[in-house]
């Protein structure tokens, strides 16, 4: 009864037009999505504004807390959508210029109004740290502003795509080193082995793409390990886990941190035969050092190779 | 248009408070007592680490031997696996499918009871499962 009463005697507030703002005035938003892993770049885009009458825009600078890796840049050019849905630059200023960790762009056309992209790169200095960005710009009336993004957190984790394995050939995958061997290679990195690809079409199984440790030799038939091949790498399935850095297709999902942590591969067993395209393994070295998410982008069944990107986390 | 929500959500309000609770009661897990004493397994399902299915095909129930057969493909790890149950209407599961299970043990096959809707009624299953063979 007497949420009735409440509810009807509730009004509708009246409409009332904003008023804009006067001055120079700035906004910002952060455009890149998931993790940021070190080698890839975080993108905002800074919008900075003033009225038409007051004055133009003279400068645009960001200042970072750790400096970005080279390739870091704020754009130059101010983006518009065309009606077919392509983004057309128009320059308005001069190419930026980056010292330790600030980045510069001097405006080259009048303009009251832009909205310039900037690319971080990210560096090896700032892997587990935490980053943050001042953006400001000044305009020609003296007046600045800035805005203040962060702090964001670098991700520990290394990343490695589009490693192609082939059966009894490149067959010998290295979590530690993020490296595919051959038998030769293999014998002078034997301890660094972690998994053995192969390709098997054998009838009445389904066996195909497979990953193996070298320990187990009940699934390595016809292999031949080089001397020192002896590892036992836990891995463990994964099905439709299809990361966006790693598959770079249509879904939103990524791997983090915090899933290396968080991953139990306690009782995994040593091996994952018939591992189909867009599946994936979560594997754990012997020594318990790396953990690694091993993501099949593609497979080929006439060449037996196999295509893979790995997301990897030192754990120990 | 206000008016209308509030008239409708008055009247719902008034009738929640006068609808009564159903008339089974609720054993230890939060489920009904019903009337049912049907009590068998349909469906048995068995997924991988994976979440995908490991058996080659479907599972053979024999609900007058209390029997569950299923084959699952060479290589299937036996000691992470998820089973699935399908059970007849009412009826719940003992003990609890809480994650994985270990199948590996083949000598000592794991058992699984079936108890009726009106909690009467007990059935124990035997789960034998056969890995395919490499030819």
């Amino acid at each position: 009864m007497v949420v009735v009463i409440f509810f009807s005697s509730c009004k509708d507030k009246e409409y009332t037009i904003p008023l804009p703002k006067t001055g120079l005035n700035n906004d910002c938003i952060k455009r890149s999505l998931g993790p940021n892993i070190v080698g890839m770049n975080i993108e905002f885009t800074y919008a900075m504004a003033l009225p038409n009458a007051t004055g133009k825009l003279v400068s645009s600078q960001v200042e970072a807390t750790i400096g970005g890796a080279a390739g870091t840049y704020l754009e130059n050019k101010s983006y518009y959508t065309n009606g077919s849905g392509v983004d057309i630059g128009i320059v308005v200023g001069n190419p930026s210029v980056t010292t330790s960790t600030k980045t510069e762009v001097t405006f080259s056309k009048d303009t009251c109004a832009s909205t310039l992209r900037y690319f971080y790169y990210i560096p090896e200095e700032a892997r587990g740290k935490s980053v943050s960005f001042t953006f400001s710009a000044k305009s020609s009336d003296g007046e600045s502003v800035s805005y203040t993004m962060g702090p964001y957190v670098i991700s520990k984790m290394d990343m490695k795509l589009d490693m192609v394995l082939s059966d009894n050939n490149n067959s010998y995958l290295s979590i530690a080193d993020m490296a595919v061997y051959n038998s030769a290679t293999a014998v002078a990195n034997a301890d660094k082995i972690d998994l053995v690809y192969l390709y098997r079409a054998i009838t009445g199984i389904t066996f195909l793409h497979s990953l193996v440790s070298p320990a187990n030799t009940e699934y390595l038939p016809g292999v031949t390990l080089p001397a020192g091949v002896t590892k036992s790498t836990k891995v463990s399935k994964a099905w439709a886990l299809r990361d966006f850095n790693l598959a770079r297709l249509q879904y939103g999902i990524y791997i983090d941190d915090l899933d290396f942590d968080v991953i139990n591969l306690k009782d995994a067993p040593n091996y994952a035969i018939n591992t189909k395209a867009e599946a994936g393994v979560w594997v754990e070295t012997a020594d318990g050092k790396y953990r690694a998410y091993v993501y099949v982008n593609k497979v080929d069944n006439t060449a037996k190779t196999m295509t893979v990107s790995i997301k990897r986390l030192q754990v120990k | 248009m206000k008016k209308y929500f509030v008239a409708s959500f008055a009247i719902l309000l008034i009738a929640f408070v006068f609808v009564r609770c159903n008339k089974f009661p609720i054993d230890e897990d939060g489920l009904l007592i019903t009337e049912r004493a049907q009590c068998y397994v349909s469906n048995f399902e068995l997924l991988g680490s994976d979440f995908q299915t490991v058996r080659t095909q479907a599972s053979l129930i024999d609900t007058t031997a209390l029997t569950i057969n299923t084959t699952v493909f060479y290589g299937t790890d036996l000691k992470n696996l998820y089973p699935q149950f399908s059970l007849v209407t009412d009826a719940k599961l003992d003990p609890k499918i809480v994650g994985k299970v270990d199948f590996s043990d083949l000598t000592n096959p794991k058992k699984y009871t079936v108890i009726s809707g009106n909690r009467q009624v007990k059935k124990t299953y035997t789960v034998y499962i056969t890995v395919q063979p490499k030819p």
